[in-house]
């Protein structure tokens, strides 16, 4: 059984082409275009892992990151992001999060990470 | 005695006629005298008073020249006047400073040509440009590099007048000469400055252009990506050319990616170099820079900087980035205030561990509409603007740990201000 993902972007195309992606590795995807979205929908103990935009109105994703240990929830944050790769990636695994990987993503490499989180 | 009594009592009838005769003549005469002595007196008094006049002229005249002689060595320029009449241009008295600045004794000046002190390597155009203009009667005005006796160059600005008697013809030619030598180096210190800030800001835009337009492409590859991806895995073994044709679109895809990726390596924004800085001195320095910009739209800068503010830790030229920005949006929204001039900066204590820098306006202010957008990249309200110059002093003030935030003023323009940690109080 795989666990439920969540993509929270702004970018409404790049939702729905991981989702689309991410279906046919059958996986569970409810996509946010904000994390106010995310937030009032998904309660931060329901099970899950939440792949994570960086740059968004409203809330940004490190914001959204710290909200989330916060709660107190150990959800596993993977941030999606067009970001530098290596700024990034340390900032990323330093604020909490599993894994950070860089704009356009390839799918295998989605997948993996996740399976990792899973186990 | 008697008869002389008697006689004096005989003739004192006639005696009295005569007496009274005289008595009369001499009141007359007295009178007149008296007259006369009123004209002469007042004759001497006119002379007195004339020659009192005199003397307190002369006395005046004397103090005039002891003045102007004073004013004259007193001042930093040099003053020197050539006598017009001899045709070599002699020196006839310079002042004190004249001396110090060209490094000439008195006696190797008074009575000398002018222009022998121009030595050997001046530049000799420009001496027979003076000496022309002189003949012609005309003034001479001009900035020139000099040599003092020792061969010590300086920036020497020169204006010489020709002194004209009451009959208008030329007696003598009055000299002054200004030591510009520092004034030249602050100058040109200040256009350094201002084309290194302009170089930093040309590149920090580009950068940031670059970084902007690449966060934007990269959303749609990243989806082209994952449908063409997501089509592979749909087709499973089914039609081999269509797999092949997605794999073509997967690679074209991860090529313009790389692109992207080496473009903005490429443009790497430079890391900024910390140092401990005084605010007030920073905001001082990008307000000379901008003087001029300022000066010429019409506008008027003030600065309110607050007393015994702690230093601040920053990347000098990324902060005066910041605040140039914030003066030049500042300006242009003043361009079509007829009526407003008034540009204010302001730097204080917010609280014992911030800074706060504001820049005001009295311009259009921020439309309601435009202020969610403000800082975000690309936005703009200018015609030409590229929408990059908040959103990267936005990133570089919260790179210094600070917050840079716009806010309407009560009764006109806006206000933008930015707060910087004190030094020793960044958040890590």
């Amino acid at each position: 059984m795989s666990v439920p993902i969540y993509i929270v972007d702004d970018d409404e195309s790049v939702c729905r082409a991981l989702k689309t992606l991410l279906m046919t590795y059958d996986f569970e995807v409810t996509t946010f275009n904000s994390a106010q979205n995310f937030f009032d929908t998904v309660a931060h103990d329901d099970p899950g892992c939440l792949l994570l935009d960086i740059h968004m109105p409203g809330l940004d994703g490190w914001e959204v990151q710290k909200r989330i240990l916060a709660s107190g929830s150990n959800r596993a944050v993977i941030f999606i992001s067009a970001e530098k790769k290596d700024d990034a990636t340390n900032r990323a695994l330093q604020a909490g999060a599993v894994g950070f990987l860089q704009k356009p993503v390839n799918g295998q490499t989605l997948v993996d990470l996740i399976n990792g989180v899973k186990n | 005695m008697k008869k002389k009594t008697i006689l004096s009592q005989k003739n004192k009838a006639k005696d009295l006629s005569l007496k009274k005769k005289t008595q009369n003549n001499l009141a007359e005469t007295v009178r007149l005298q008296t007259d006369e002595l009123k004209i002469r007196e007042g004759q001497l008094r006119q002379g007195a008073d004339r020659e009192k006049l005199g003397a307190d002229r002369e006395k005046l005249a004397e103090e005039q020249i002891h003045i102007r002689t004073k004013a004259m060595e007193s001042t930093a320029d040099g003053i020197f006047i050539i006598d017009a009449k001899k045709s070599d241009f002699p020196i006839i008295y310079a002042n004190s400073s004249f001396f110090s600045l060209t490094g000439y004794s008195r006696s190797e000046v008074i009575g000398k040509s002018y222009f022998l002190l121009y030595g050997f390597n001046a530049n000799l155009r420009i001496v027979e440009e003076i000496k022309q203009t002189l003949r012609l009667g005309k003034s001479f005005h001009g900035e020139m590099l000099r040599f003092k006796k020792n061969g010590e160059k300086y920036w020497c600005l020169l204006r010489i007048a020709p002194v004209r008697n009451v009959k208008g013809v030329i007696t003598h030619y009055v000299g002054i000469k200004t030591d510009t030598t520092l004034m030249k180096q602050r100058d040109a210190e200040i256009q350094e400055q201002r084309e290194e800030l302009l170089h930093v800001t040309r590149v920090g835009k580009l950068a940031e252009f670059v970084s902007s337009l690449a966060h934007e492409i990269s959303q749609p590859l990243t989806a082209i990506l994952s449908y063409a991806q997501a089509g592979q895995r749909l087709l499973k073994d089914r039609e081999p050319q269509l797999k092949e044709i997605l794999q073509y679109i997967i690679n074209d895809d991860q090529r313009a990616a790389e692109v992207i990726r080496r473009l903005r390596s490429l443009l790497k924004k430079n890391k900024p170099t910390f140092e401990t800085l005084d605010i007030n001195a920073l905001t001082n320095d990008t307000a000379t820079l901008i003087m001029p910009h300022i000066t010429a739209k019409n506008k008027v800068i003030k600065l309110e900087l607050g007393e015994n503010l702690p230093m601040i830790q920053g990347d000098r030229i990324q902060l005066q980035q910041v605040l140039l920005n914030l003066i030049s949006n500042s300006l242009e929204a003043m361009e079509d205030e007829k009526d407003s001039s008034d540009l204010l900066i302001r730097t204080s204590l917010k609280n014992a561990d911030t800074i706060m820098v504001e820049v005001k306006d009295s311009g259009c202010g921020i439309p309601e509409e435009n202020k969610p957008k403000l800082f975000s990249h690309f936005f703009t309200s200018k015609p030409d603007g590229l929408g990059m110059g908040l959103s990267i002093s936005r990133s570089i003030v919260e790179a210094h740990g600070g917050h840079l935030e716009a806010e309407n003023n009560p009764d006109r323009g806006a206000t933008f201000y930015f707060t910087i940690p004190v030094h020793g109080n960044i958040n890590q």
